[in-house]
C-alpha cells in the first residue's frame, strides 16, 4: 500500500427512518474514504448502522428510509446528484453488492447462466448473449467452479458456490467496488474461510476494492487492511488492520476486541461484556453516543459529541480522550503515529 | 391524533419510552388498532369506515321498523312504479242522479265499486278504504263489495245501468270515454295527484321497495352472522385440536376439511338447502357448513407452527396441561387471524345467502330477502332497473364493509406484511 | 430427476383417488341420508304409494342403504349415471356432454380474463405499495369481489343490451340461427370455425362477450388481492435486492423477476379459485340463461331430479378434482426447487 489511490469519498452521509416511534438516525454523518484494491472492514454490533451504509452506498435506501444528507464521491463524481438512469447504471457496473443469505439472494427460478448474462445485458445491451456466455464461462471458471454448475438452479448449489455466485455477478462488470454485507455470516467456519481468501484473491487478480461489513472482527484482521468501527451510526475509528489491533484507541474498540472468544481463553481470563446495551435510535444519547457505556466517560462526553479526528497519519478516532476542548478537564492523550 | 401526542408528551429520553409503544407488535390487537393509524395511514382509515357503515348497517338490522316506511310484505301503491315517480290519481265516476256524493257515502258492506281487471285502481280504493276506517266511529266499518270488469265500457255500461254505485278508473285509463255515457260524472279524486311516490320505486306486486331492502338487511346479518358463527364454533375447535394432537386424526379431517374446501361452495350449499327444504335455519346450516374448513386451515397452520415455538415446548416440558396450552399459548396466536376470517366470511356468506335465494332456493318466497328481490327483478330486466338495482347495491354495500374491515384488519395485523 | 417426478406424478395421482372418493361419499349422503324422500317430492302427493314404490323399485333405491352406495360410486368410475328421471329420460350423460362443453367455453375466456386483469392490477398495486394508486387498486378489488356475480350480470344486461343495446341479452347464439346450426364439438365457437359459419362465429362470440366478462371480473378480485399480497412478500425478499444492487431495472425485477416467482403460489391459489370459478358459472349461466351444467343442475334441482343432481354435482367433483391434479402437475414442472 505504498501509493493509494482514492476511490471513492464518503462525506457527512446520513441516513434516516421514519418509524412508528418517530425518526431514527441509523446513520449519522458518517465520513470516510475508500482506496482502489484495498480491503476495507466495516465493524460493529448489529443494528449499528453498518449494513444502511452499505446499502447507502449504492443509494438503496427503501422508503420508509431516506439519505437525508451527505455527498458519496465516487472516482470523482458525486453520486447524489445522479438521475435514476445513471444511478442504474452505477449499481452494478461500478460498485457490486453480496448479501448475508446467498440462499435467498439468487432467484430461485433462474440458473446461474441466466443470472450472468442478466448482470450483463441490463448494462450493456449491444452484447450479445453468446459472447455474454463466454464471458459467464470465464467468470465461473476464475471462481473455481465447474462448467456444468452454469446450468444449475440456485437450490443445486451449495451456500459457498452461491456466494462465489453473487461475487461473479459483481465482478463480471468489471465493478471497482464490491460491498460484502455480512456475506460469510451464514457459512459454516471452513467455507467461510475459504471465501475469504478468495476474496483476497480476487483482489489481487481483479484490483478491485472491497467492503466488507461484518460483525466478525476476526474476518476483518485477517483479510482487512483498513478498518471502519461503527457504533449507533457513527465512526468511532478509522485505522490500519495492525494499529488498531495493537493498540486499539477508542474505549468502544476496545471493548469490543476485548470480547472476543480466544480459544487460548483460560478460566482465570473472563470474557468482557460491555456494561448496557445499545441505544435507542430514536433518542439517541446526548454528546457522545457511546458515554453511557464508556468505562472512560468524562463530563464534556455527556454535553458534546467529539469530531471524527485525525490524531496520527491515517488515524482517525472520535473520542474526547484524544482531542482537545476547552470545556474538558483532563489531559489529552497523545497518539504516536 | 391520541398516538401523536403520546409520543411527544413522553420519551425525551430512551429510558421513559412505554415498552409498549417501544414494539407495536407486541401490544394486544385492540390497543394496536388505535395505535396503528398513524403507521397505516390508509387501511385504518379503510377499518373506520368500514366499522362506521357496518353500525349502521346492524341497527338498520336491528329496528329496520324505525326506517322503513311501509311494511315490506303489503301492497302500498301501484306496481312498478318507478323510483320517485308519483301514483297516477284515480277518478271516482257516479251517475249524475245520485248528484254530489262522496266515496264515504257508497262505501259501505251493501255498495259495490267497480274497476278494471288489473288495474290499480284497487289499491288506491282500499288506500282510500283504509283511510276511511281510521276516522270511523265505533261500530262502522267501510267495506265496499269490489266488481271487476273485463272492459272499461262494460263496467261503465253496468254502472249507467245502476248495478254499482261507483266505478274507479285513472285518468289515463278513462281516456275520451265517458263522453259516451252522458248519465255518468266525475264526483271526486280518490288520491291527489301532488302525492309524493316512492323513493326507490315499487316492484311488480305495489311492495315497496326501500321498505323491502330495509327489512332484507335483517335477513341477510341473521343468516351472515349465525352462520359465520357456527362455522366458527365447528372450525376453530377442531383446528386447534387437529393441530394439536397430529397424527391420523389430523391426517384424515385434514383430506376431509381439504375436500370440502376444493370443492364449490355454492354448489354444495345448493344441495344441502335443495334437501333440506326452504327455512332460514336449514339455509345457515347450508352455508355454515362451507366455512367450517376455512377456519380449520387457518388455525391448524397456526397451531402447528406455534406447537414447535420454544416456549410452548418449554411449558410442556415443565408438564402444563395441554388443555392449557391450547388455551393459554396457541389460542391467543390465532386469534388475529380467525378474526379476520370472521370478518370476510361474513361477507362472503351474505354474498352466498344472496345466490341462493336469487337460485331460488332457502327463504319461503315472499321474504323481503335482497335475493329473493333480485330473482324477481330478473323477470323485469328490460322495463324496471329498480327493481334489481337497490338490492344488489345493497348486498354489495354491506359485503363491502364486511369484506374492507376483514382486507384491512389484515394489512394491519399479518405479520407477513411487515415491512422491515 | 425424471423418475423423481415420475414418482412425484403417481403419488399426487393417488392421492386424487380419497380425495374423489370423500367428495362423491359427501354427496352421496347429503342426497340420501338428509331428511326428505326424493321419490315423493318428484311424483308429487297425488301419485299412488304403489307408483312409487314401482319407481323405486327401478331406480333401485329400495336396496340397502351400502349398496346404492356402492353402485352410485361404480356409476361415477364408468361415467354411466343412467336416465334422467324427467325430461323424456333422457340419459344423463349425453346431456352433460353437451352441456359440459358450454360451460368450459364460458369459463375459459373468464380466467383469461381474471389472470389478466388480477395478476397485472395486483402486481402494480405490489409495487406501489402504501400509495393511493395501491389504495384505489384493492378498494376497486374489494368492492368487485363484493358485488353478487348476478347482480353484476344484470346491471350489464341493464347497460349494454336493454339501455345501449349492442349486445344480446341472453343465450349462447341467435336463435334464428341456432336452428340451422350444425354442432359437432358443442363448442359453438369452434363449431362455426370448423364449419366455416361466420354469422354463428359472430353471434357465438357476441353471446360470450357480457357473460365471460362478468364472470372473468367478478374473479378478479379475489386474484387481484392474492398477487398483491404475494407479490409483496417476494419484492421484500433478498434476490430482489440483490438484483437491484446488480442494476437491474425496477421493472423488470417487479415484471420478470418477481412476478415469476409469484405465479408458483398464485398456481396454487388458481386450482382453489377454480371452485369459486364453478360456483360462479352457476350463477352466470342462471342470469344469462346459458345452457350450461351449472343452470342444468339448478333446472334439475328445480324439478327434483335427483338421478340427474347426484350426477351432475359428482362431475363437478370429478372435475374439480382433476384440476387440481392439473395445477400440481405444472407447479411441479414449472418450479424448479420443488421436492418430490
Amino acid at each position: 500500500m505504498a501509493e493509494k489511490e482514492l476511490l471513492s469519498q464518503i462525506r457527512n452521509l446520513s441516513v434516516e427512518y421514519k418509524t412508528r416511534l418517530g425518526q431514527v438516525s441509523a446513520v449519522d454523518s458518517v465520513s470516510f474514504d475508500i482506496y482502489k484494491g484495498e480491503i476495507l472492514g466495516l465493524v460493529g454490533e448489529s443494528g449499528c448502522g453498518k449494513s444502511t451504509m452499505g446499502k447507502a452506498l449504492m443509494r438503496m435506501i427503501q422508503p420508509p428510509g431516506k439519505i437525508t444528507g451527505g455527498q458519496i464521491i465516487f472516482q470523482g463524481e458525486d453520486i447524489m446528484t445522479y438521475d435514476d438512469n445513471q444511478m442504474r447504471d452505477f449499481r452494478g457496473r461500478k460498485v457490486s453488492m453480496i448479501f448475508q443469505d446467498p440462499m435467498t439472494s439468487l432467484n430461485p427460478t433462474q440458473r446461474v447462466d441466466e443470472h450472468i448474462i442478466e448482470a450483463i445485458q441490463v448494462h450493456e445491451p449491444q452484447v450479445k448473449i453468446e459472447e455474454a456466455l463466454k464471458l459467464a464461462e470465464k467468470m465461473i471458471r476464475k471462481l473455481g467452479m465447474q462448467k456444468r454448475r452454469m446450468n444449475s438452479y440456485p437450490h443445486q448449489l451449495s451456500g459457498g458456490m452461491r456466494q462465489r455466485v453473487m461475487v461473479g455477478l459483481g465482478l463480471v462488470l468489471n465493478a471497482d467496488l464490491i460491498v460484502a454485507d455480512e456475506a460469510t455470516t451464514s457459512l459454516d467456519v471452513i467455507v467461510e474461510a475459504q471465501l475469504a481468501d478468495q476474496l483476497k484473491d480476487i483482489r489481487e487478480e481483479f484490483g478491485v476494492s472491497l467492503l466488507v461489513i461484518t460483525h466478525n472482527i476476526a474476518l476483518v484482521a485477517e483479510i482487512s487492511d483498513r478498518i471502519v468501527v461503527m457504533y449507533a451510526g457513527h465512526v468511532m475509528e478509522i485505522a490500519n488492520v495492525e494499529p488498531i489491533f495493537d493498540n486499539p484507541l477508542h474505549p468502544y474498540t476496545r471493548g469490543l476486541l476485548k470480547s472476543i472468544p480466544n480459544i487460548k481463553l483460560n478460566d482465570t481470563e473472563e470474557l468482557y461484556k460491555m456494561p448496557g446495551e445499545p441505544p435507542n435510535l430514536t433518542h439517541p444519547p446526548s454528546g457522545c453516543r457511546f458515554h453511557p457505556r464508556c468505562p472512560r466517560v468524562m463530563p464534556i462526553c455527556k454535553v458534546h459529541g467529539p469530531d471524527l479526528t485525525e490524531v496520527s497519519p491515517g488515524r482517525f478516532v472520535k473520542c474526547w480522550l484524544y482531542i482537545d476542548h476547552p470545556e474538558k478537564e483532563s489531559e489529552t492523550i497523545k497518539v504516536e503515529a | 391524533m391520541e398516538s401523536e401526542k403520546i409520543n411527544k408528551e413522553i420519551a425525551p429520553t430512551p429510558e421513559e419510552v412505554p415498552e409498549w409503544l417501544l414494539d407495536l407488535d407486541k401490544v394486544g390487537f385492540v390497543r394496536r388498532l388505535f395505535l396503528a393509524r398513524k403507521w397505516y395511514g390508509g387501511d385504518w382509515w379503510f377499518v373506520a369506515i368500514s366499522a362506521v357503515l357496518l353500525l349502521f348497517f346492524i341497527i338498520v338490522g336491528i329496528f329496520p321498523q324505525w326506517f322503513a316506511p311501509y311494511d315490506p310484505r303489503a301492497e302500498v301503491g301501484p306496481s312498478l312504479l318507478a323510483p320517485g315517480e308519483p301514483p297516477a290519481s284515480y277518478l271516482l265516476i257516479t251517475p249524475l242522479e245520485s248528484g254530489d256524493i262522496r266515496f264515504r257515502d257508497i262505501s259501505d258492506r251493501t255498495n259495490n265499486i267497480g274497476f278494471i281487471i288489473g288495474s290499480a285502481a284497487s289499491q288506491a280504493m282500499r288506500e282510500a278504504t283504509d283511510e276511511l276506517n281510521e276516522d270511523a266511529p265505533e261500530g262502522v266499518r267501510y267495506q265496499p263489495r269490489q266488481q271487476r270488469y273485463e272492459t272499461l265500457e262494460e263496467g261503465l255500461q253496468s254502472l249507467a245501468d245502476g248495478e254499482i254505485d261507483g266505478f274507479i278508473a285513472s285518468p289515463e285509463e278513462l281516456g275520451g270515454t265517458l263522453e259516451d255515457f252522458p248519465t255518468l260524472q266525475v264526483v271526486s279524486t280518490l288520491r291527489e295527484v301532488g302525492e309524493s311516490g316512492f323513493i326507490f320505486g315499487t316492484n311488480q306486486i305495489g311492495q315497496d321497495i326501500l321498505s323491502r331492502i330495509i327489512w332484507g338487511t335483517r335477513i341477510a346479518l341473521i343468516v351472515g352472522l349465525s352462520s359465520a358463527v357456527v362455522s366458527f364454533l365447528i372450525g376453530v375447535p377442531l383446528g386447534l385440536v387437529s393441530g394439536f394432537v397430529g397424527g391420523p386424526f389430523d391426517r384424515i379431517l385434514t383430506l376431509l376439511m381439504d375436500s370440502l374446501y376444493s370443492f364449490p361452495g355454492l354448489i354444495l350449499a345448493i344441495s344441502i338447502a335443495a334437501v333440506l327444504g326452504a327455512g332460514i335455519g336449514n339455509i345457515i346450516v347450508s352455508i355454515a357448513v362451507l366455512y367450517v374448513p376455512t377456519y380449520y386451515r387457518i388455525v391448524r397452520g397456526q397451531t402447528l407452527a406455534v406447537r414447535e415455538e420454544l416456549y410452548v415446548e418449554a411449558a410442556r416440558s415443565i408438564g402444563t396441561k395441554w388443555t392449557t396450552i391450547l388455551r393459554k399459548y396457541i389460542f391467543p396466536n390465532v386469534i388475529p387471524s380467525v378474526v379476520i376470517i370472521f370478518s370476510v366470511n361474513v361477507g362472503d356468506a351474505i354474498l352466498t345467502e344472496a345466490g341462493l335465494s336469487f337460485l331460488g332456493f332457502g327463504l319461503p318466497p315472499d321474504t323481503p330477502d335482497w335475493g329473493i328481490d333480485l330473482a324477481r327483478g330478473q323477470d323485469y330486466v328490460r322495463r324496471a332497473w329498480w327493481l334489481i338495482t337497490y338490492p344488489g347495491l345493497m348486498v354489495t354495500m354491506v359485503t363491502l364493509s364486511f369484506s374492507m374491515l376483514g382486507e384491512s384488519l389484515s394489512e394491519i395485523l399479518n405479520p407477513r406484511l411487515t415491512e422491515r | 430427476m425424471s423418475s423423481s417426478l415420475r414418482r412425484f406424478l403417481i403419488t399426487r395421482i393417488l392421492l386424487t383417488i380419497p380425495m374423489v372418493l370423500i367428495l362423491v361419499t359427501m354427496i352421496f349422503f347429503i342426497m340420501r341420508v338428509l331428511p326428505g324422500d326424493p321419490i315423493r317430492s318428484q311424483l308429487g302427493p297425488r301419485v299412488s304409494e304403489e307408483q312409487a314404490d314401482a319407481l323405486r323399485e327401478r331406480l333401485g333405491l329400495n336396496r340397502p342403504l351400502y349398496i346404492q352406495y356402492f353402485d352410485f360410486l361404480w356409476d361415477m368410475v364408468t361415467l354411466d349415471f343412467g336416465t334422467a328421471l324427467t325430461q323424456g329420460e333422457r340419459p344423463i350423460r349425453d346431456e352433460l356432454g353437451e352441456r359440459l362443453p358450454a360451460t368450459i367455453e364460458l369459463t375459459i375466456p373468464a380466467i383469461a380474463i381474471t389472470a389478466l386483469i388480477g395478476i397485472l392490477s395486483g402486481a402494480f398495486a405490489a409495487k406501489n405499495r402504501k400509495k393511493p394508486i395501491d389504495y384505489s387498486i384493492r378498494l376497486l378489488s374489494i368492492a368487485i369481489y363484493s358485488i353478487p356475480i348476478f347482480f353484476m350480470g344484470l346491471i350489464f344486461q341493464i347497460i349494454f343490451a336493454v339501455r345501449i343495446p349492442i349486445l344480446p341479452l341472453s343465450g349462447r347464439m341467435d336463435t334464428l340461427l341456432l336452428t340451422q346450426f350444425e354442432s359437432i364439438t358443442n363448442f359453438y365457437v369452434i363449431d362455426a370455425i370448423l364449419t366455416g359459419n361466420w354469422p354463428a362465429l359472430r353471434s357465438a362470440l357476441t353471446h360470450l362477450i357480457m357473460p365471460s366478462i362478468t364472470l372473468g371480473l367478478a374473479l378478479t378480485g379475489v386474484f387481484v388481492r392474492l398477487t398483491r399480497v404475494n407479490m409483496i412478500e417476494m419484492l421484500q425478499s433478498d434476490f430482489i435486492t440483490a438484483g437491484r444492487a446488480r442494476g437491474i431495472p425496477e421493472r423488470r425485477l417487479v415484471y420478470k423477476h418477481a412476478l415469476r416467482n409469484t405465479f408458483i403460489p398464485i398456481l396454487t391459489l388458481l386450482g382453489l379459485q377454480f371452485a369459486i370459478l364453478l360456483a360462479g358459472a352457476v350463477l352466470t349461466e342462471t342470469t344469462f340463461s346459458w345452457p350450461g351444467v351449472g343452470r342444468y343442475l339448478v333446472d334439475r334441482i328445480e324439478l327434483r331430479d335427483y338421478t340427474a343432481v347426484q350426477a351432475t354435482i359428482g362431475v363437478f367433483a370429478l372435475f374439480v378434482a382433476l384440476i387440481s391434479l392439473l395445477m400440481d402437475i405444472i407447479y411441479a414442472l414449472i418450479d424448479p426447487r420443488i421436492r418430490y
